[in-house]
């Protein structure tokens, strides 16, 4: 356990419960100060009800989150001004440019000391910044709200799907700003369900499903405590690559670009595979060895897809 | 309460409005094209005359000079109808409600009453009507009061009671007068719920709302910054419907600052309730329903278009519950009458309502979301 001075949030059995819906169930973990933190998890998993509790926005059925110290439903005042929200689908006034919207919101926190073109700098906004909310695309919204969040200088900054909807140069373009928060030694609260975005960005990443946390570690330590094999794909395979696999006891997946997947124990067995259907006479085009992802990881702890989870998770999200 | 964060939202509020060409157009323009219409409709009702058909059957001197007496009496335009046709056809051919029947032998039996001094003799007019015309009845009860006073004439006595009319008014006022200061205080509340209504759910929907929970922003701040925002767009509308009927009605209203007064309470009261319903409301459609089922009552029950003596009883009972009616009251006392006294009480009373319903919108509006 980590010394209650290091730790920016600690939540402990939180549950939120809805009428018909147990969105999180009695989850307890702690966010330590300057790291990035995922919360990596299906649509419909209890990420954003997670999220919205510790940042105030919704309230608990039981448990308790703590946070700088001070308890997030009793303190939420105090609370707010110590942190950075975006909120998942963030939208703005439309007819309100840039520049406009990082004052509106930097009144409200009564920051008169934060220098705005900075911020819009360090979002690469400064083109943009006489730009009209309703003219500006999703990635530079995303962006707009990012800097949003930090108009009050926060200790802690939240974001909630910060890249969901956008395409990928604009993901890209985000994650270079979270970097750049990250070097400023922010502690920052991510929610996300792409596996590639928690794998790059978080010290931490802690997976929920179904309301529950299913594992808690860096992206390596995952890896190496729950996927210990090897991928090994064929590619543009025949028909009869695939039976000889499967005759030899494993389980091939096939796509719809005709490549297999195979998951191997040990390097081994990727050379057994590799001669058996060499000596059969069957063809591939090509070939890749890799360690599995956090993709791969999810999939064995849940045997559910991070992205097109069963049940879409309307509602709690 | 932070008058910094007040101001922040009011200025991000008034940018917003003043960008939004369309939304400003409207907010002008909805009133003052209510001010035209009813003005127009109203103004001709002051001077009003009706059409009337005459059917003369007798077609001596007399009974034309009868017409006669009756086109100079002013309220009507008469059209004669030829003698020759039937009127009752007639009146069903051409969508006509009345048409006024001098029957054959008039001017021999009028000759025998002023001549010969025969009381018995006498003439009886037909009306034939459709009953079925909503202004029928007031053309025959007109008619009957010309009627009347040529009967009266024609005995040659005075007559023993007279009427004498004293305005308690010092100006003459027409009803379109009257009628401003209803829409004044209509247009307000249609503005201020409306506004409230649609700019609350739409912030709701997109999510702006859950951003500014984040926000050291408090509910009352909110508000306060709402009915700043309506109370300027009011007083823009108000100016607005004033100048127009100025311009084109000429009426003469006594401008004062309790106009300013009234439009607050009218403001206060009314972003309130819109507060209550978008809270209770959970999509912006049904909220925009709400919101209608609370104003159309209020419009046509609470005195803003006629007066409310003209309605029944249990109604009336009605429309003295209905905030808008002490706005109205209030606006027509001080902008008409003169009377301090009676807008100081009609203040007071909307006052303690607008201080329940702002309160209560504080209490309603939530930031966190519940699902």
């Amino acid at each position: 356990m980590t010394k209650e001075t290091d730790c920016a949030i600690e939540v402990d059995k939180l549950t939120k419960r809805y009428v018909d819906l147990l969105a999180v169930d009695d989850i307890s973990f702690s966010v330590i100060k300057g790291e990035v933190f995922a919360l990596l998890g299906p649509n419909g998993a209890g990420k954003t009800t997670t999220v919205e509790i510790i940042d105030t926005i919704r309230t608990p059925t039981s448990g308790k989150v703590t946070l700088l110290g001070m308890d997030v439903t009793k303190k939420k005042h105090d609370v707010v001004r110590r942190i950075g929200v975006l909120p998942q689908g963030f939208s703005s006034f439309d007819r309100i440019t840039v520049r406009e919207t990082m004052q509106y919101f930097s009144r409200l926190f009564g920051c008169t000391s934060i220098d705005i073109d900075e911020l819009i700098e360090l979002v690469n906004l400064k083109d943009k910044a006489k730009e009209q909310y309703k003219n500006l695309s999703g990635g530079l919204r995303q962006r707009l709200g990012i800097a949003i969040a930090l108009v009050n200088d926060p200790e802690v900054v939240f974001l909630d799907e910060p890249t969901t909807g956008l395409d990928p140069r604009a993901r890209r373009e985000v994650w270079e700003v979270l970097q750049g928060l990250k070097k400023k030694g922010k502690t920052v609260f991510l929610t996300t369900h792409y596996m590639d975005e928690a794998e790059l960005l978080a010290d931490t990443v802690t997976i929920i499903s179904k309301g529950k946390i299913i594992a808690v570690g860096s992206p390596g330590e995952l890896i190496e405590n729950n996927a210990n094999y090897l991928v090994l794909t064929l590619q543009s395979v025949d028909q009869k690559a695939s039976e000889i696999v499967r005759k030899m006891g494993f389980e091939p997946v096939l796509n719809n670009h005709k490549d297999i997947t195979v998951r191997v124990e040990q390097t081994k067995d990727v050379q057994i595979i590799l001669n058996a259907i060499k000596d059969a006479g069957a063809l591939y085009l090509g070939l890749d060895v890799r360690k599995p992802n956090l993709e791969e990881v999810f999939l064995k702890l849940t045997g559910e897809a991070l992205r097109d989870g069963p049940g879409g998770g309307r509602g709690a999200e | 309460m932070n008058l910094r964060v007040v101001g922040a939202n009011l200025v991000v509020k008034l940018m917003s409005f003043y960008r939004e060409k369309t939304a400003m157009f409207f907010t002008i323009a909805f009133p003052i094209i209510l001010i035209l219409v009813f003005g127009t409709i109203f103004m001709s009702q002051d001077n009003v005359s009706f059409h009337l058909f005459v059917q003369d059957l007798d077609q001596t001197n007399s009974s034309a000079q009868s017409i006669k007496t009756l086109e100079l009496n002013g309220k009507f335009k008469i059209t004669t109808v030829d003698p020759a046709i039937n009127a009752t056809q007639y009146v069903r051919d051409n969508k006509v409600n009345l048409v006024l029947v001098i029957p054959k032998g008039y001017e021999r039996s009028l000759l025998q009453r002023a001549m010969l001094s025969d009381s018995n003799a006498s003439v009886t007019i037909t009306y034939i009507y459709d009953p079925s015309s909503s202004s029928v009845s007031m053309k025959m009860q007109i008619l009957n009061s010309v009627l009347a006073e040529i009967n009266q004439k024609m005995s040659g006595k005075h007559p023993f009671i007279r009427s004498a009319e004293t305005s308690i008014l010092t100006k003459k006022y027409r009803f379109i007068d009257f009628f401003i200061p209803g829409i004044i205080a209509m247009a307000v509340m249609t503005l201020s719920l409306f506004g409230t209504v649609n700019l609350n759910t739409e912030l709701r929907q997109k999510g702006i709302i859950r951003k500014l929970s984040t926000t050291p922003i408090t509910r009352t701040d909110w508000i306060l910054s709402d009915i700043l925002y309506q109370f300027i767009l009011a007083i823009i509308s108000t100016i607005a419907m004033l100048l127009v009927s100025y311009a084109v009605f000429n009426v003469s209203l006594h401008i004062t600052v309790w106009i300013l007064a009234f439009i607050l309470l009218d403001v206060f009261a009314f972003v309130g309730i819109g507060m209550i319903l978008t809270r209770f409301a959970k999509e912006a459609q049904s909220a925009a329903a709400a919101a209608n089922v609370i104003s159309f009552p209020m419009m046509f029950l609470s005195g803003s278009f006629f007066p409310i003596e003209l309605m029944p009883g249990f109604l009336q009972t009605i429309a003295k519950i209905l905030p808008l009616y002490y706005v109205n009251e209030g606006l027509r006392a001080s902008m008409i009458f003169e009377d301090n006294i009676a807008a100081l009480r009609n203040s007071a009373i909307i006052g303690v309502f607008a201080a329940i319903v702002f309160i209560l919108g504080i209490v309603a509006t939530k930031w966190e979301e519940d699902q």
